[in-house]
């Protein structure tokens, strides 16, 4: 049978007449005889003919005619694609293995080490972190301007501070933007937004969202959730290749903090000892359970949308407002009545909406 | 016929491009790779790709041989991992660190980050096509590229920045400077591929720039006035979360201008696959592509649409489409000793990590 003999040493072309036998091919090629066994052969399909190589030859290839092949009974290189389809269906197992040992690592082994790795981080380096992240946040929440509503804010902080076991100052702060939520940084800072206050009807229910964000902070769920997003950054980048920019975009999320969610037994602890901080200070521990109620009232409501962020970040608002009753006890007020009106009034510049900060994100 | 009868008449050799890719044939293979890569975490991709590859190569002929492709997954994910180790790994490490330092400080930090990502980018496409090179046979012999990387990732980020500075007016230029030092270095065995660039400047470039830089910008500002003005009605006034009908307005207004932005790049795309094959020789062997810019136009919004509304899913049949679009269009004339070349040295062990970290691997 006609084929064409390839070397690997030149690009010459050179036609040989092969001749196939019980279990091996032969031909002659510049006065050298080539035997090939068919038991080793590779076959490449490519369509009207084939094209074989051997082991024994390396870069070596004969190019012939598919249908005068199988005249000569020369096979389809059975063995040679039996152990192609054996290494790769053990390849495939492997990587679907090495596939779930990431996910145990993602869903279980970071949440499990992120704790310890948070209480093992230096405050300072946490504090460092956190006015890098305020820096950023700065821009989509924009701090109210200073006056009494945010010194009463703050001077709350400080007793919180004072009754919590914690390295760091916590300073709480009134931010402007269009979303009810509060969110704890790492090294202390907690900002409510404008609208959040605006939900709260009584100092204690201001109280009960702010303390619950200092106990965030006291507990270090912050630093743990970022640790998670760190451990996820790398796995993603790690599994899909850093081209996505999906490992860069987890690693840079943990910056804009207002997204870390934390786990719901960190959501459990920071709901008691929240209360505890109100209670260490003789202060109410009765405004937990109302404000989360209304929350609830509108996720099903009209106003679903206005309280999103807050009922993603803290899910189940309905059972905990129960547990956090059944928990609370009553106490002072956390604000007096002058306070309190300065607060509700602590950012009264007029609101952006969406459409405005389309325009013009940096806002001026 | 004796042989040297038959190895003298092969002296000097027309190069003749034939193709026998059917790119519904690939369909299958497509939805092979993408639930191995489902269940694989997209682990299964370097073998995935590997496949690809080793299909349209054996498509494509020259003079009637079929090149072959004899990469190998193993290498691409070696490859990979080195890529992840020695560049992912510290840069993640170096941009999650600029997080601790204040603000004046990170900029300083990711600043460099940025330069080092775009001489990388420059690295990673040098050896992306060393490594393919060196996986590509034709007649028993490999392709082989020489020249340094290193070099290569010089010249890349010095246009990559003065594209920046003249606002993208650079890149017509930059494309041909690019592919100079790939084309030059490239051999077949050992024989020498040359990248003439005055050849390659007699088809013009920056005229079918001109309409894409012009007509993309234009339609910009006409993308987002529309936008916004559509959008102002559509938004919610007060709350937080955009609508559903908004999320799928925003999609629809990026796909629509994708496709605007694809029939003028066309006529660009085009010229650059005329210019480059202009500048390329092999011996006295020229090449040109016959391809104009109502067929690129063609090619593109129906490979978008073969992408996007499979999820990617089709990649591999947009690429074998594309080969055998490109290959159709390929003439060369002038001989070239082909018989005559002998094999190159072996090439690089692992392939293209970095080009693939950065998501730029091509075909
Ligand atoms: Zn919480």
């Amino acid at each position: 049978m006609q084929a064409r003999f390839h070397d690997g040493l030149t690009a010459r072309s050179l036609p040989v007449e092969v001749t196939v036998e019980a279990h091996r091919l032969s031909f002659d090629a510049d006065g050298e005889t080539h035997v090939w066994s068919l038991a080793d052969l590779q076959i490449e399909d490519l369509g009207d003919r084939l094209r074989l190589s051997h082991p024994k030859v390396g870069d070596g290839r004969l190019t012939l005619d598919a249908a005068a092949w199988r005249a000569s009974g020369g096979g389809a290189g059975l063995k040679a694609e039996r152990r192609h389809q054996k290494r790769e269906a053990r390849l495939v197992v492997g990587l679907a293995v090495a596939g779930l040992a990431i996910a145990a690592v993602v869903f279980i082994g970071m949440p499990a080490a992120s704790g310890p790795l948070a209480r093992a981080t230096p405050p300072n380096i946490e504090e460092r972190m956190g006015r890098n992240f305020e820096a950023q946040l700065s821009i989509a929440f924009r701090p109210c301007d200073p006056g009494a509503g945010q010194t009463a804010l703050a001077a709350f902080g400080q007793r919180l501070e004072a009754a919590a076991d914690t390295p760091f100052d916590i300073r709480v702060r009134a931010v402007q933007a269009p979303m009810v939520n509060a969110f704890a940084l790492p090294g202390g800072a907690v900002m409510v937004t404008d609208d959040l206050i605006a939900l709260a009807k009584t100092p204690d229910e201001l109280a009960a969202v702010i303390a619950h964000e200092a106990a965030h902070v006291e507990r270090r769920h912050v630093m743990q959730a970022v640790w998670r997003s760190l451990g996820l950054g790398l796995v993603l980048d790690a599994v899909v290749g850093g081209g996505s920019g999906a490992g860069q975009q987890a690693v840079l999320l943990a910056g804009s903090v207002a997204d870390l969610r934390f786990s719901r037994s960190a959501e459990s602890e920071a709901d008691v000892r929240g209360q505890q901080l109100l209670e260490a200070n003789g202060l109410s521990s009765q405004g937990m359970a109302p404000f989360f109620e209304r929350i609830a009232a509108k996720g099903e409501g009209a106003e679903a949308g206005a309280v999103r962020e807050l009922m993603s970040s803290h899910p189940d608002s309905l059972s905990r407002a129960r547990e956090s009753a059944a928990r609370a006890r009553p106490g002072a007020p956390a604000f007096t009545p002058a306070e309190w009106a300065a607060i509700r009034m602590v950012c009264q510049k007029p609101k952006r909406t969406l459409r405005q900060i389309l325009k013009n994100p940096l806002g001026d | 016929m004796s042989i040297s009868e038959d190895a003298a008449s092969t002296r000097g050799e027309r190069l003749v491009f034939g193709e026998n890719l059917a790119p519904g044939k690939f369909v299958g293979l497509s939805f092979k790779n993408g639930l191995l890569n489902i269940v694989t975490l997209t682990l299964y991709r370097f073998w995935a790709k590997t496949e690809v590859r080793r299909r349209i190569w054996s498509g494509v002929s020259l003079n009637g041989e079929a090149f072959e492709y004899t990469g190998r997954g193993k290498e691409l994910f070696l490859g990979f991992l080195l890529a992840l180790v020695l560049v992912v790994l510290p840069l993640l490490i170096v941009v999650f660190t600029a997080q601790f330092l204040a603000p004046q400080l990170a900029f300083l930090i990711i600043l460099p980050v940025y330069l080092v990502l775009f001489y990388l980018m420059g690295f990673g496409r040098f050896t992306a096509f060393r490594y393919l090179a060196s996986r590509t046979h034709w007649r028993g012999v490999r392709f082989a590229l020489t020249g340094s990387p290193w070099r290569y990732a010089w010249s890349y980020i010095g246009y990559m920045l003065l594209n920046v500075i003249t606002l993208g007016w650079f890149a017509p230029a930059a494309q041909r400077r690019l592919a100079a030092p790939l084309w030059n270095g490239l051999r077949f065995g050992d024989r020498e591929f040359k990248f003439d660039i005055d050849r390659a400047r007699k088809v013009g470039l920056y005229g079918p720039f001109t309409v894409f830089w012009l007509g993309g910008v234009v339609s910009y500002f006409v993308f987002m006035g529309v936008a916004i003005a559509l959008a102002g009605d559509m938004m919610p006034k007060t709350a937080s979360e955009p609508s559903l009908a908004f999320i799928a307005f925003v999609y629809a207004a990026i796909l629509a201008w994708a496709v605007v932005l694809s029939v003028l790049s066309a006529p660009y795309q085009a010229a650059i696959l005329r210019t480059l094959a202009a500048g390329i020789t092999l011996e006295d062997a020229r090449f040109s592509f016959k391809v104009g810019w109502l067929e690129m136009a063609g090619l593109v919004l129906t490979n978008l649409a073969l992408v996007t509304f499979t999820l990617g899913f089709l990649t591999p049949v947009m690429e074998a489409r594309t080969a055998k679009f490109l290959i159709r269009r390929l003439r060369s004339e002038g001989e070239v000793d082909l018989a005559a070349a002998r094999q190159a040295e072996r090439g690089p062990r692992m392939g293209e990590g970095l080009a693939d970290a950065f998501g730029m691997a091509t075909v």
